[in-house]
Parts: structure tokens; C-alpha cells; sequence
């Protein structure tokens, strides 16, 4: 026994000197075959996964689209709502999945910074904030077909499932009477004052009552869909 | 002298042969014997459901092969292609017709076989993995139901996939990335018919299939429910 080296494989099965935890042969290419196959099985599994998974953070951008000539979207006369439909394609390579409709509200006053509160447009987004069917603008504001959503004449939410204001777009004049959308935008109304929001999907709040409203969303609701700059205030 | 007469040629024994010649290679003779001549307690109409279940999955498999091979997986070819298919193809209207409807008959019946299931306490012990295969073939099931409504790729098709994909993006915390990942992207595009139609014919089908062999073999190795009764005596198939 003496003469026998430790650890020989003559004895590793025998001797009672053998440690009780050491790995056998077969223990041995058990647990080599089931790692090599692990990591053969990771070398096709993590790209497969990461090729399907990828879309899930991804973020749209916002290009510029030309609505119509400031003349095509008049006021309407004194106390009536009138919004006018402008249809546009937001991404123009692929015509057929991103054809929008905006609800553009020529508001009579004539202000061209579209933050101000004499701003002349007010162009509204026509995706529900229930589910995101399709609204439509009427007298009183705008309406849904799908399960009966309404709001006013701001996109408030006045009847129905939707959780929060009709998303807004942020505008701009070119060419003394281009009227272009920019960027989109999400809103609330947060102590009666009109927010802005980076843009979530919807039925997806965007503030919750409280004093984490701002925060409280964000936790539950990580993802927006519009890469965007600084999010504007409302003076 | 004459030849001795040839002998008849025996038609059973031929086919008995055959049969051998594949038991001694294959043993499958057996397995189908075993599987379909198997012993039964006193069944009733109730229990005719899963084999529906499974014969309307094999329609609904058949006739999607055959939509496949006309059908088109883009924004701008998928309503022409399902023009094609029920105006102009020879017995289009019919395959269509068979695999829409087909798909109504799958999910009613899957809630009779789910009902039938529950009310003769048949998922109890021991078959609680034949009821949580059968829930997950269920949620396949849905799941074909929803993948399968964009195809269509007309107005309803359309806006209802927007109002899915949406409700999807209203659970907390994963729901925005299960809407991301249903679109393929961050707002609705050119990817998600491809990937609604991936699901739909290669993913989810395949899943089905090998749930459903899971839940046959658990059907054949714990037997038919009986009904939910006490022994009577002398009775022995219960």
C-alpha cells in the first residue's frame, strides 16, 4: 500500500484512503460532455435568442413629415370644432404598415411657436390611448369606433376606457406655409396643466396620481417608441 | 408428366407477412395495436372531444400546408394573395373557408374538452400533467388563434392585431416588451406580418405537435377518465 502513489488509478476505487468527493472517470466525461454540449448549445442558443429578443428594446425615430399648406387646414368659424384629417406616411420606404392620420386644430390664433398658448395649430395624434384604434375628429372632440372612447376638444378624456390625452405632435412652419409634424409626443394633463411625455404605447400611463407620478410609470412602463431630445415644457 | 398446380396465393397471409416483416424491423404493428385496441371504461359522447380536438388539428394543419403555397407573408402581396385564394384558385374558397372555421371549431371545442375535463375531476391525480400539457396546448391554441387573425391582413385583420398587441403592452413591467417583441419593433411595420406568420406556421405548430404526443402518451399510460362515480359492485372497468 505504501509503495502504491496517491491518487493512483489502480486505487482510486479501493483504497479507503481515496477522498469520498473525488470526481471519477465516468463522473468526469458525464460532466464534461453535459458543459461541451452546454456550451455548443450556447454558441447556436445566444444568437438565436438575441435575434428574435432584439426588437424588444429598440426605439422608432421620428422623421419630419409635410402635413399640407397652412391654407388647407383653416380655422373654423367662431365656436365650432372642426379638426381636419392630414394623412401622412411616417417611415416612406415602407408605405403600407405606417400610413398615420393627424387631427390638425387650426385654433384662429397665430402664434408659430407651437408650445405657446396662442399657438395656431394644434395637430393631434388619431391613435386611441385605449388600444390605439383609429379616432375620429367631430364637433365636440374626437371619438372612438372601437370601444367607444371620447374626448375633447384638448384630447382629454371625457368617456371610455382610455387612460390618458390623445398624443400630441410637436409642429413646425417651413417655408412661410409648410405645415410639418416633427416629433410626437405623449401628454397629460398634470395639475390641469398640459404635460409632455416621451411617447409610450397605448393603455400605458404615462402619469399616475401621487406624488411618484412621474417615476411610478417609468418603473412599470420602461419602454417609450420614439427615440427623442429634450422633452418640452409648457411655460 | 405434369407439373405439379402452383398453390393459390394466399391474400391474408400476404398481408400477414408484410405485417411481420415490418414487426421484426420496426415494431410498430404492435405500438398501433397496443394504442388503438387498448382498454377503456364505459365512455360516452363527452369523450369523443379529444379526438375531435385532434382531427380538427390535423385539418387545420392540412389546409395551412395548402394556404401556404399561395399565400404571400408581405404588407403589400398578403390581401392580393388572399384575393387569389378565394376567388381565383380552384377550390381556394373551400380551403380557406375549411381553415378559418376550422379555427373556430378548434377553440370551441377545446373548451368543451376543457369543460368535460374539469367537470369529471379528470385532472386530478394522476393526471395532472395530461391537464397542464392540455393548458399549455391551450394557450398554443390561442396563440394560433391570434398570430393567424393578422394574416388576413384587411382592415379588421389589422386594427385587432393593433388592439392585441396593445393589450399585450398593458402588463406591467414585461408588457412593453412583449407588444416590442410581438411587433418586431417599436411601432407597427413591414417585420411583424413576417413574424406573426413565422410564429403562426413554424413555431406555435410545432409546439402543439410535440404537446401533443406528451399528452397521447400520457392518455395511453394512465387510461380513459372513467366516469367520476363510486365502484358498483361487480362491475370491473372502472
Amino acid at each position: 500500500m505504501a509503495d502504491t502513489p496517491a491518487g493512483s488509478h489502480a486505487h482510486a476505487h479501493t483504497s479507503p484512503e481515496a477522498p469520498s468527493s473525488a470526481v471519477t472517470r465516468s463522473q468526469f466525461l458525464t460532466l464534461s460532455s453535459v458543459g461541451l454540449g452546454a456550451a455548443i448549445g450556447a454558441v447556436i442558443g445566444v444568437p438565436a435568442v438575441a435575434y428574435v429578443l432584439a426588437p424588444v428594446t429598440e426605439e422608432s425615430t421620428f422623421e419630419p413629415v409635410y402635413l399640407g399648406t397652412t391654407d388647407s387646414f383653416p380655422a373654423a368659424p367662431q365656436g365650432q370644432f372642426k379638426p381636419i384629417a392630414a394623412q401622412y406616411i411616417e417611415t416612406k420606404a415602407e408605405p403600407a404598415t405606417s400610413a398615420g392620420l393627424a387631427w390638425v386644430v387650426n385654433t384662429g390664433k397665430t402664434d408659430t411657436d407651437w408650445l405657446s398658448t396662442d399657438a395656431q395649430f394644434i395637430v393631434f395624434s388619431n391613435r386611441c390611448m385605449h388600444l390605439g384604434c383609429p379616432v375620429l375628429g367631430t364637433g365636440v372632440g374626437f371619438q372612438c369606433p372601437c370601444h367607444g372612447g371620447a374626448y375633447d376638444t384638448e384630447g382629454k378624456r371625457i368617456a371610455g376606457p382610455p387612460i390618458r390625452p390623445l398624443d400630441r405632435f410637436q409642429w413646425e412652419i417651413k417655408n412661410s406655409n409648410e405645415l410639418w409634424i416633427t416629433q410626437r409626443w405623449s401628454v397629460d394633463f398634470v395639475n390641469g396643466k398640459l404635460t409632455y411625455f416621451p411617447v409610450k404605447m397605448p393603455g400605458q400611463p404615462v402619469h399616475t396620481p401621487g406624488p411618484f407620478g412621474d417615476t411610478v410609470p417609468d418603473i412599470l412602463y420602461p419602454n417609450v417608441t420614439y427615440t427623442h431630445g429634450p422633452v418640452p415644457k409648457v411655460q | 408428366m405434369p407439373l405439379p398446380a402452383p398453390p393459390i396465393p394466399d391474400p391474408k397471409r400476404a398481408v400477414l407477412a408484410t405485417e411481420d416483416w415490418i414487426e421484426y424491423r420496426t415494431g410498430y404493428p404492435t405500438l398501433v395495436r397496443k394504442f388503438l385496441f387498448r382498454k377503456v371504461p364505459h365512455t360516452g359522447w363527452f369523450h369523443t372531444l379529444g379526438s375531435s380536438l385532434l382531427t380538427v388539428f390535423i385539418l387545420q394543419a392540412t389546409t395551412g400546408i395548402l394556404l401556404a403555397m399561395s399565400y404571400d407573408p408581405s404588407p403589400a402581396g398578403a390581401y392580393q394573395s388572399i384575393r387569389y385564394i378565394t376567388d381565383d384558385q380552384t377550390f381556394g374558397w373551400l380551403i380557406r373557408g375549411m381553415h378559418k372555421w376550422g379555427a373556430s371549431v378548434m377553440v370551441i371545442l377545446l373548451f368543451l374538452h376543457m369543460g368535460r375535463t374539469f367537470f369529471y375531476g379528470a385532472y386530478k391525480y394522476p393526471r395532472e400533467m395530461t391537464w397542464l400539457t392540455g393548458s399549455l396546448i391551450f394557450i398554443s391554441v390561442m396563440g394560433m388563434g391570434l398570430t393567424g387573425y393578422l394574416l388576413v391582413w384587411d382592415q379588421r385583420a389589422y386594427w385587432a392585431s393593433v388592439v392585441a398587441i396593445n393589450i399585450n403592452g398593458t402588463a406591467p413591467v414585461l408588457g412593453p416588451f412583449i407588444s416590442k417583441f410581438l411587433l418586431s419593433g417599436p411601432v407597427f411595420n413591414y417585420l411583424t406580418i413576417s413574424r406573426f406568420y413565422a410564429l403562426h406556421m413554424l413555431a406555435i405548430p410545432s409546439a402543439i405537435v410535440a404537446l401533443i404526443f406528451v399528452h397521447m402518451w400520457l392518455i395511453v399510460k394512465l387510461g380513459v377518465t372513467p366516469w367520476p362515480s363510486r365502484p358498483v359492485e361487480g362491475e370491473v372497468d372502472r
